[in-house]
């Protein structure tokens, strides 16, 4: 089943194409995103998740042209996103962050809020039972911490949260960018087991992961893309795509 | 947390605590500025102290827990007062000026506190509501209590309009944009003769209630007391309303988007959070607030005029939302009921006033650039615990230090 598929999808930043006619598919599936740096990967999840509006090009997502929404929609609509630099709302905690990654699914109207505040209570309880849910799957112990501000969160923690948080709200789509930047080797493998058991848990999301580290891609992918100064220049398992020619050049002159 | 609070300790402090805030607000109200400053530094240092020793989040959570007690004691501190004061019309006024001024902050708070948006033309809502109110009764004899409401619904319009700009700017645009807004709306007053112009708008008629003028003294037990009185319950009344109505959407979903919206746009986009919709929101909301409020001060001066509404006035309005602690339900009441005693007080040193009134903000917000009381992480009711549990007061949202948030 397709879940994702991109047609020449292409973004100008003044002179230089940042992504160049792309075309990408994913089902039910984990998809490595690879590239040098400044190849656009970054740029074509920004493209993904509306908050670039593309050039030229389509981006269909469950048989949907989602080419013009805004990235509120496209959250909406079921496509979560982590960030390169880990972009939590630092002053709120770690519940509230939580929560907002279940802002999308909620219904309760500011009206409500008002004048129907036990109707609002009832969803927010439900909510936080769904946030220690996913939080257990990630670290038990951010549950007993959920009133503490995420900046006094260490790193890893923070990492994880922002993924619980793309995740709580159950999208068909998670785009993962760089999830394991700045943690140590032990850290990143826990974190991309994290990352892996999440298929295994009853929601099925598709996931598009950018990694630097080749021994993760390598681990969790399926299947791979390369990027290359904002073209696709292969894609296949990982070991098809690391016997590259074009690919081994590009890692190697870039 | 050294001692767990156990149900009457709980009580006891949320006991001491609301009494001591409505008795230092008490003597704040009777005594000289001194005085009165000095009863600020010292809550001030109180609740510092209570910071240092992580006591401050039990009196938090014992006052949420003991809400009825806490509750109780502001109603009968409300109640009694004007028997307090009733040889006293001026400090009557000053209270219910008090409580007009915190309704308007309190919507102020939703765009400047909670979603991080700048607007210096909080009092340019508030006058709306009160030249709609006014214009209602005057020229078309519509109850003042209708007012109430269609004050409510033409500042909110005009909030939306105020909202427009805050979609494509932020910051110092933002601020320019809001003070350019404020001065056209005093301009556009006092140009137009059917608003009153330069003259204002006099002879509003007063709120009657089943044929009792609220503009009438009230004898009470031998009492004669001013109809100040009348106003004083009117108006916490409302306050109360929308002090409740703030504290609701504080908790809710959409005061969480808001929160998102002034953290990180774009995070709080890739949530889902519409911002287009939630800022205009956060002006509608705050400028209804703000109608309300203009048009309990139409009805209760029975005069209004353009400079009751300009610049000024926005700027102190900012500075109560500023000086009690940004998106703090209690915080933002405390501060604007404090500002407005301050600045009534001030009202001896004639043309120093301004200078006076700026030195002391500069001196708090030097001091305390997070306000009196900051900033919070929500706590919520649970399904398991049934209560919300210790939490921590926020102290980075102090890092921003005095300057306003764009
Ligand atoms: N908003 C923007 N305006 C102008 N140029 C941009 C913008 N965003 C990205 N670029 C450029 O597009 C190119 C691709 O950047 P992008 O961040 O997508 O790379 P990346 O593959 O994610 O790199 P890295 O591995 O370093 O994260 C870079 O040359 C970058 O400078
Ligand atoms: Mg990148």
């Amino acid at each position: 089943m397709e879940v994702l598929r991109t047609e020449a999808l292409t973004i100008n930043f003044g002179g230089l194409k940042a992504v160049n006619e792309v075309d990408f598919v994913i089902g039910d599936e984990v998809v490595g995103l690879i590239g040098p740096n400044g190849s656009g990967k970054t740029t074509f999840l920004n493209l993904v998740s509306g908050i670039y509006r593309a050039t030229s090009g389509h981006v269909h997502f469950m048989q949907e042209d989602i080419t013009d929404c805004a990235p509120h929609e496209v959250r909406s609509k079921g496509i979560a996103r982590t960030f390169q630099t880990n972009r939590l709302c630092l002053n709120l905690s770690v519940l509230d962050n939580m929560l907002l990654g279940l802002h999308s699914r909620q219904k309760s109207t500011w009206w409500q809020a008002i004048f129907q505040p036990s109707r609002c209570q009832q969803e927010l309880e439900d909510n936080i039972e769904r946030c220690f849910e996913v939080l257990a799957h990630f670290n038990p112990e951010l549950i007993d911490k959920r009133y503490e501000p995420v900046s006094k969160i260490p790193l890893i923690d923070r990492r994880r949260i922002e993924i619980a948080r793309a995740i709580v709200g159950e999208p068909k789509l998670l785009l993962l960018d760089e999830p394991t930047a700045g943690l140590n080797t032990e850290e990143t493998m826990e974190m991309i087991d994290d990352i892996g058991r999440l298929r295994e848990s009853k929601m099925k999301v598709s996931i598009i992961i950018i990694e630097h580290d080749m021994a993760v891609i390598s681990r969790i992918s399926q299947r791979v893309v390369v990027l290359n100064a904002g073209r696709k220049i292969a894609e296949g398992t990982f070991e098809e795509v690391s016997q590259n020619e074009e690919v081994r050049t590009a890692y190697l002159g870039g | 947390m050294k001692t767990k609070i156990n149900g009457t300790n709980g009580k006891i402090i949320s006991l001491a605590t609301s009494l001591g805030v409505c008795l230092a607000l008490y003597i704040c109200l009777v005594s000289s500025l001194t005085a009165a400053l000095l009863i600020l530094a010292l809550g001030l240092g109180l609740i510092i102290y209570g910071e240092r020793k992580d006591s401050i989040e039990q009196v938090y959570l014992s006052v949420e827990k003991n809400k009825p007690i806490v509750l109780g004691i502001i109603v009968l501190f409300v109640l009694v007062l004007p028997f307090l004061l009733h040889k006293n019309n001026y400090l009557l006024h000053v209270v219910v000026m008090a409580g007009i001024y915190a309704i308007v902050a309190l919507g102020l708070n939703f765009q400047v506190g909670s979603t991080g948006m700048v607007n210096f033309a909080p009092a340019a809502l508030f006058g709306a509501g009160a030249y709609v109110s006014a214009i209602a009764a005057v020229k078309f004899g519509i109850s003042p209590w209708l007012g109430i409401l269609l004050g409510m619904v033409g500042a909110a319009l005009l909030g939306l309009i105020f909202g427009f700009p805050a979609l494509k700017t932020r910051g110092y645009y933002l601020s320019l944009v809001t003070i350019a807004l404020q001065i056209i709306f005093t301009q556009m007053i006092v140009n137009t003769a059917w608003l009153g112009g330069p003259n204002g708008i006099p002879g509003i008629p007063p709120y009657e209630l089943a044929g009792f003028s609220f503009k009438q003294s009230l004898k009470i037990l031998g009492l004669t007391i001013p109809y100040q009185i009348n106003y004083i319950y009117l108006t916490f009344i409302f306050l109360g309303l929308t002090a409740l109505a703030a504290s609701r959407l504080y908790t809710s979903r959409t005061g969480l988007a808001w929160n998102a919206i002034e953290q990180d746009e774009i995070v709080a986009a890739t949530q889902g959070i519409n911002l287009t919709k939630e800022k205009l929101l956060a002006f509608a909301l705050g400028a209804a607030f703000a109608g309300v409020a203009g048009a309990l001060y139409a009805h209760y001066t029975s005069f209004i005029g353009y400079e009751d509404f300009d610049f000024s006035k926005s700027l102190i309005l900012i500075c109560m939302v500023l000086l009690g602690g940004m998106d703090n339900v209690s915080g933002v009441t405390l501060g604007a009921i404090l500002l407005t005693i301050i600045d009534e007080k001030l009202r001896d040193f004639a043309d120093y006033r301004m200078l006076m009134y700026s030195v002391i903000l500069i001196t708090i917000l030097i001091t305390r650039s997070q306000g009196l009381l900051p900033k919070r992480t929500r706590k919520y009711k649970e399904k398991s615990t049934g209560m919300p549990c210790v939490g921590q007061t926020v102290t980075m949202g102090g890092e921003s230090s005095g300057s306003l948030k764009n």
